[in-house]
């Protein structure tokens, strides 16, 4: 997705979803603040806060970004409620699945976490009621970030190796995963590489972001896409009706999930997926997921995503922990890899703090 | 996305284009596009739409109970919402029976709506 178009989705979000107030102190914000925001998180009778690269500030009724608690709009409860119904369509019933699943998708791709009351009925959750705070997630795909990654994942001009992608939480393992899938789909004549019929499980709507059954990414003109099922599920209707080469989810590490993906390896079709780790050793340590990493017929790429700095780099291993390639942001990678979540850190100068991740991957970072 | 329901401006869209909707279909029409032109509720653009149709043969009374059921909509989950057209196809019923006895015309305008209320329960539930 190009900045205009991306733009354009976060002007029909703020028009078409957030209440007055909200709207004006968004809108009121500097262009370059707006475009960096990754989250706008809504509170009952608490400031207003954006969510940006590694940091995060309230924001003033007139859009201006403060450190101070004090400084930020104080979202009412009756405003919050009205995000909800406008998030909702104003109808309640038709996204309670989603609402049961804690996260409704909106148009544009972007999706909103709820919290409030939760609501169970013969033990399962049927709902969720007094509503307390709303966490909106702004889509941005980043096509082309992959560019570079994706080369060492092909192999020859129409296969591809099994490959998990791993990092700690909010290091761009999805954003990395939507773009490998468009560019392995659509095909790459550069390297003269054919598209392949991949197959995407999206349990948690976050690949396609699919609103009404279009896919609000573009994933390539060879993707079928599953959205809202489990991964166990997903790849069992997947083998049965659409005969993909390559199937692709997101998050691994659910009960089920070895056996899922051993399925698909036992039909010849290929895995591309993700996990939360913060090293290799740590995923290889899980129970049930961790032996899909363990050479032999598990994972033959692995590619390892963190920051350091505010500096993001990516290492691409194979099954043998041996490196294949390692690149950063001063080194070969300038294709818009480094445009996740960084630049933020420029525009603010004093931001501050450093990425979700960076105190956790200390250990793994390349440059220490 | 929707799981089993769909949103009430389609909802009403479909009611609208409805050949048997006689004069509510023009009213659920205008309702569904407020709705989604301007992202007011449906108990805001509902009422927007019955007051500016006010040649409606229709009392004070009955103005006032259909605001109270355009709040209504949308507001709740699905369970809650078929409670809520239950009640109002019942209250409904008691009202075509008392126009009926009252005036013919109105009886129709009457029948037409729990007929639409009807189906506003089965597309709710598709």
């Amino acid at each position: 997705m190009n900045k205009a178009t991306s733009c354009a989705n976060l002007e029909e979000l703020i028009n078409d979803y957030l209440p007055d107030r909200i709207k004006l102190a968004i809108k009121g914000m500097d262009i370059r603040f707006i475009r960096e925001m990754e989250e706008i998180r809504v509170r009952a009778g608490l400031p207003l806060m954006g969510v940006f690269s590694g940091y995060d500030r309230f924001i003033g009724p007139n859009g201006v970004l403060s450190d101070n608690p004090g400084n930020g709009l104080i979202v009412s409860a009756q405003e919050l409620r009205n995000l909800f119904y406008l998030l909702c369509e104003h109808s309640v019933y038709a996204y309670q699945e989603d609402i049961c699943r804690g996260f409704i998708t909106l148009r544009g791709g972007h999706r909103a976490g709820i919290c409030g009351t939760v609501v169970y009925q013969d033990g399962r959750i049927t709902g969720m009621k007094d509503i307390s705070s709303v966490c909106i997630r702004l889509s941005k795909q980043m096509k082309g970030c992959a560019g570079e990654v994706v080369k060492s994942i092909i192999r020859g001009n129409q296969d591809i190796y099994n490959t998990l992608i791993l990092s700690p939480p909010r290091c761009g393992k999805t954003t990395l995963l939507r773009d490998i899938c468009r560019l392995i789909s659509q095909g790459m004549e550069s390297l003269n590489f054919r598209g392949l019929r991949t197959a995407v499980i999206d349990e948690r709507s976050e690949l396609a972001a699919s609103f009404g059954g279009i896919p609000q990414n573009d994933l390539g003109p060879r993707t079928d896409i599953l959205d809202g099922c489990r991964k166990k599920d997903g790849i069992e209707i997947m083998l049965r009706g659409m005969a993909p080469q390559v199937i692709i989810m997101d998050e691994l590490g659910g009960q089920y999930d070895a056996e899922a993906v051993k399925m698909a390896w036992n039909a010849g079709v290929r895995i591309i997926a993700t996990a939360h780790a913060f090293n290799l050793k740590d995923f290889k340590g899980r129970l049930g997921v961790g032996q899909l990493a363990c050479g032999g017929e598990g994972f033959e790429r692995i590619i390892l995503l963190g920051m350091n700095n505010g500096k993001r780099w990516a290492k691409v291993l194979d099954a043998d922990d041996n490196e294949l390639s390692f690149l950063d942001q001063n080194g070969r990678m300038s294709d818009g890899f480094f445009r996740l979540h960084c630049h933020g850190l420029k525009v603010v100068g004093k931001a501050g703090g450093e990425a979700a991740c960076s105190s956790k991957i200390s250990g793994d970072n390349p440059e220490s | 996305m929707c799981g089993l329901g769909i949103p009430l401006t389609a909802a009403f869209e479909n009611i609208g284009k409805e050949t048997q909707s006689g004069v509510w279909s023009e009213i659920f029409l205008e309702c569904s596009r407020i709705m989604k032109e301007e992202h007011l509720s449906c108990g805001a653009a509902w009422r927007r739409v019955l007051s500016e149709n006010n040649s409606l043969p229709l009392e004070d009374s009955d103005y006032m109970d259909l605001y109270d059921f355009g709040e209504m909509l949308g507001k709740s989950d699905r369970f809650n919402q078929e409670e809520v057209l239950e009640l109002e196809k019942e209250k409904l019923s008691a009202l075509e029976s008392k126009a009926r006895e009252a005036l013919e015309v109105r009886g129709k305008l009457y029948r037409n709506l729990g007929a639409l209320t009807g189906a506003a329960v089965v597309i709710l539930l598709i």
